[in-house]
């Protein structure tokens, strides 16, 4: 009895993460094609091109010998990242609720800190041939200060993203905790529990407000348009993904796709109490919610610029302010 | 307005950004030295376009130069090859026809209207704002189709030639209303943009004080063109201009000489520009378009000086049995290259290549007499 | 067709260098990409700034003496399978440039850009129209498709 239990639940674990995955692969193509596209009134690429071929496709390239000064270490990095995406997804299953340690939202912050590690350590190794490598004569009689130290433009990325795990990634995690002041308890089964009894904590003033935290928090770790400092094309081109190639590229390119869904699925179990399952029909709301947020998203990016650090500032401190703001008003 | 002094003192790094880099139309090479992502001095280094078109021109057949000058930009091609036209015909003492000197003026402007139009897409780009970098560049494609209608090609039409206009350059009543109907599509796009992108508070932020150069500093510099205008001086070669002698047209200047005025500068540019236009399609006299008739002779060194959408040209060649020589070509960006790098000083690293975009670089213009030493 | 070749055809990253041309070309092909009136995406040709994203190399201009090393420290750095495309008259045979100074060598002019990396294609025009610019890229499909 106990045997099947565990591997029945091992099984719908692991269905749930393939559809997951699956689904969330059309994520950058419907962005692409159906926001940006639209928006700019033109007809966009085909949906799976984005989130699937573009993968494939750099599967099949042969590998290159990345430029870094830790060759492993820079490869590595987004395998990390996948794994620490693919553990919040299996931590939100119901199956994986068994697991205390696992299925609290102490869990959930602790790997999104590492995601954002990986960022600056990506953005700090990554040596690429965009602007230092140039072979370009700079050091020559007559220029401008010769003496001064010479950096990469990933460096500015990986100070970006320092910068980014002190403040910004702030009203994300706000958000992830103001479920907390209602349920009164970290663990992700008894925040669903009390939302089947009381109904979605969306619905209520401090949900709401917490709901909206969120959004700009979710925006803020996919590095999205308006808050995209660590790759903004215009002065640092990709920031930490620069030197990936081929097979690597690729899972840079998966992460992205899943990593929405994931945020998604995070915001349906924490907000409306619905957790992603293979077992029940709730997994549609968790690809509906998942949908309503890169809509959102890609619509928030088509008519933004990037943000530089007069704008950041004030956004992240009201988003931050708004979460308290949430966070007190579960607690009262 | 304060001084920004470049603070030498304080360096913590430097950072290296092209040849080749999204924010950048061309291939040029900038270096940041940045304390925490302060610009506090930048340095362009141009010359990586040199190709030595002046040496090219040298002894042609003054025809031949002039087609040849239309190769040096392929943003401002035409101005090249009007203002060097135009230096052989003060030389040469070439009367043109009335109708000709119209549809110069014509192209003229449309080329200053798709210039400009580009000016603002590559702006709204480096701002990564791709929505409405896309949308001017579908309205750019109107004032291209105008000029490939008239022209015969996108990019390089080679419209005046000695003495006139090319022939096929000729303007007839469908083409006239075409041009009539086109431009009032165009201000009518242009304004809706115009609107939307200055009720953005979220762009306006991006862009206010962004990149100021100062008045006095641009005399300093000496800066042409809207980046001057845009600096609050009203100084446009146009006004002096014989050709624009039967136009009505107003100088815009605006106060700030940050990016958002750059921008609106270039907007309320174009307006004139689509108000030069209706002027030259109601009022283009009848007559030939090319005057043949006239002999060659040796001349010395002739100047002429226009006003283009980057500022002032110059171009100055004699002749000799029919030939050029001494050919000197001096362009709008060789001036700005200096407020390019002033504008940069104390702006974000983010910014620092929207205010080198501020300045409308055209590097390919610039990059023609230079002296590469090497060992 | 196989999966390699399936998914190869609907992404198609390109990048563009320019090497000191006229600047023609180069905003043509970049108004070939970004504007949605040509709009490259449709046919999933999406244009990138890192070498390492790229599939095809779209290069512009007679390649200047100061060009040639970034340029060839960029093909390098693109990952196998990888075409060039050559665009606009100066990249295939140096255009107006290229005889610079009569018969004596110029030092300034490295190009044309077959000179210095292979060129799988090369789209005639000065300045190069956005179509044909399309229609090059597109040429080079079923070299794309069949390389390993």
């Amino acid at each position: 009895m106990f045997e099947s239990t565990i591997v029945n639940s091992v099984l719908a674990v692991i269905l749930t993460v393939l559809v997951c995955f699956v689904i969330s692969t059309l994520l950058p193509g419907i962005e692409r094609k159906y926001v940006h596209a639209r928006i700019q009134q033109r007809i966009g690429p085909i949906v799976i091109a984005p989130g699937i071929m573009a993968p494939l496709k750099f599967l099949y390239k042969k590998n290159v010998e990345v430029s870094s000064p830790v060759p492993g270490l820079y490869k590595s990095l987004p395998i990390i990242c996948f794994i620490v995406v693919l553990c919040i997804l299996i931590a939100l299953t119901p199956q994986a609720y068994q697991i205390p340690a696992l299925s609290s939202l102490v869990a959930i912050v602790g790997f999104l800190k590492v995601e954002e590690i990986c960022y600056v350590l990506m953005g700090a190794l990554s040596k690429s041939v965009m602007s230092l490598k140039m072979p370009f004569p700079d050091i020559v009689k007559g220029g401008a200060h010769l003496n001064a130290q010479r950096s990469f433009i990933e460096d500015i990325s990986a100070k970006r993203s320092l910068r980014m795990i002190t403040y910004g990634s702030f009203p994300l995690y706000l958000a992830l905790f103001a479920p907390v002041t209602a349920a009164r308890s970290i663990f992700l089964s008894d925040i669903v529990a009390y939302q089947h009894a009381h109904g979605p904590f969306l619905f209520t003033v401090a949900g709401g407000i917490a709901a909206i935290v969120f959004f700009i928090g979710y925006m803020i770790i996919l590095n999205e348009y308006p808050f995209s400092i660590i790759k903004a094309k215009s002065d640092v081109i990709e920031g930490p993904y620069m030197e990936y190639a081929a097979k690597y590229r690729s899972i840079v390119y998966l992460t992205r796709g899943f990593f929405m869904f994931v945020l998604g699925a995070v915001f349906s179990v924490l907000f409306i109490g619905v957790p992603p399952t293979i077992m029940s029909w709730g997994i549609l709301v968790n690809i509906v919610v998942a949908l309503i947020f890169v809509f959102m998203m890609g619509i928030f990016s088509a008519f933004s610029p990037v943000f530089t650090n007069r704008q950041l500032l004030p956004t992240i401190l009201g988003a931050t302010l708004l979460g308290i703001l949430s966070i007190v008003l579960g607690l009262l | 307005m304060d001084e920004k002094v470049p603070r030498s003192n304080i360096i913590e790094t430097e950072i290296p950004m092209g040849t080749v880099h999204p924010a950048a139309l061309e291939p040029y090479r900038v270096r940041f030295f940045v304390e925490d992502e302060i610009v506090q001095e930048a340095e362009i280094t141009i010359g990586v376009n040199h190709r030595g078109i002046e040496r090219i021109m040298e002894g042609l057949p003054v025809e031949k130069a002039n087609a040849l000058t239309e190769k040096i930009c392929g943003i401002c091609s035409n101005s090249h090859i009007w203002n060097s036209c135009r230096t052989a015909e003060i030389g040469l003492d070439i009367e043109i026809p009335e109708r000709a000197t119209y549809i110069r003026v014509i192209m003229g402007e449309l080329e200053r209207l798709h210039s400009h139009f580009l000016y603002l897409a590559h702006g709204c780009e480096v701002l990564s704002h791709e929505t409405f970098s896309m949308r001017i560049f579908y309205m750019r494609e109107i004032v291209m189709e105008l000029l490939a209608m008239i022209g015969g090609n996108r990019v390089q039409y080679g419209c005046s030639v000695l003495g006139g206009v090319r022939p096929r350059c000729d303007l007839d009543e469908a083409k006239l209303l075409r041009l009539k109907n086109d431009m009032d599509a165009l201000e009518e796009g242009l304004s809706n943009f115009v609107d939307r992108f200055l009720a953005d508070s979220i762009l306006l932020s991006r862009v206010t004080g962004i990149g100021v150069l100062p008045q006095k500093q641009a005399i300093e510099l000496a800066v042409t063109g809207p980046t001057l205008r845009a600096t609050g001086v009203a100084r446009d070669l146009r006004t002096t201009m014989f050709e624009y002698d039967n136009f009505d047209f107003n100088v815009i200047t605006q106060p700030d000489g940050d990016v958002k005025s750059n921008l609106i500068m270039r907007a309320l540019e174009s307006f004139e520009s689509i108000k030069l236009i209706r002027q030259a399609i109601a009022n283009i006299p009848e007559g030939k378009v090319i005057n043949r008739d006239w002999e060659m002779f040796d001349t010395d060194i002739t100047e002429s000086y226009i006003e283009v959408p980057r500022g002032t040209l110059y171009h100055s060649y004699a002749l000799e049995s029919g030939r050029v020589r001494h050919c000197i070509i001096r362009t709008p960006s060789m001036a700005n290259i200096g407020a390019m790098q002033y504008a940069c000083i104390g702006d974000q690293i983010t910014d620092a290549q929207l205010c080198i975009v501020q300045c409308d670089p055209c590097f390919t213009c610039t990059d023609r007499a230079i002296e590469i030493i090497r060992r | 067709m196989g999966l390699k070749s399936f998914s190869r055809a609907r992404a198609i990253h390109v990048m563009l260098v320019y090497t000191g041309g006229c600047n023609g070309c180069d905003i043509e092909i970049v108004n070939s990409i970004l504007s949605p009136r040509f709009d490259a995406e449709q046919y999933n040709v999406f244009l990138t700034w890192n070498p390492r994203e790229a599939d095809v190399l779209v290069v512009t201009g007679p390649v200047t003496h100061l060009n040639r090393k970034p340029l060839e420290a960029i093909y390098e750095a693109i990952p196998d399978p990888k075409l060039v495309v050559a665009a606009g008259s100066c990249a295939l045979m140096g255009g107006v440039y290229k005889n610079c100074y009569g018969d004596i060598p110029s030092e300034e002019i490295e190009g044309p850009v077959e000179n210095i990396i292979p060129v799988a294609a090369k789209v005639p025009g000065c300045a190069v129209r956005p179509q044909d610019v399309l229609a090059g890229v597109v040429t080079l499909l079923p070299t794309l498709l069949d390389a390993d």
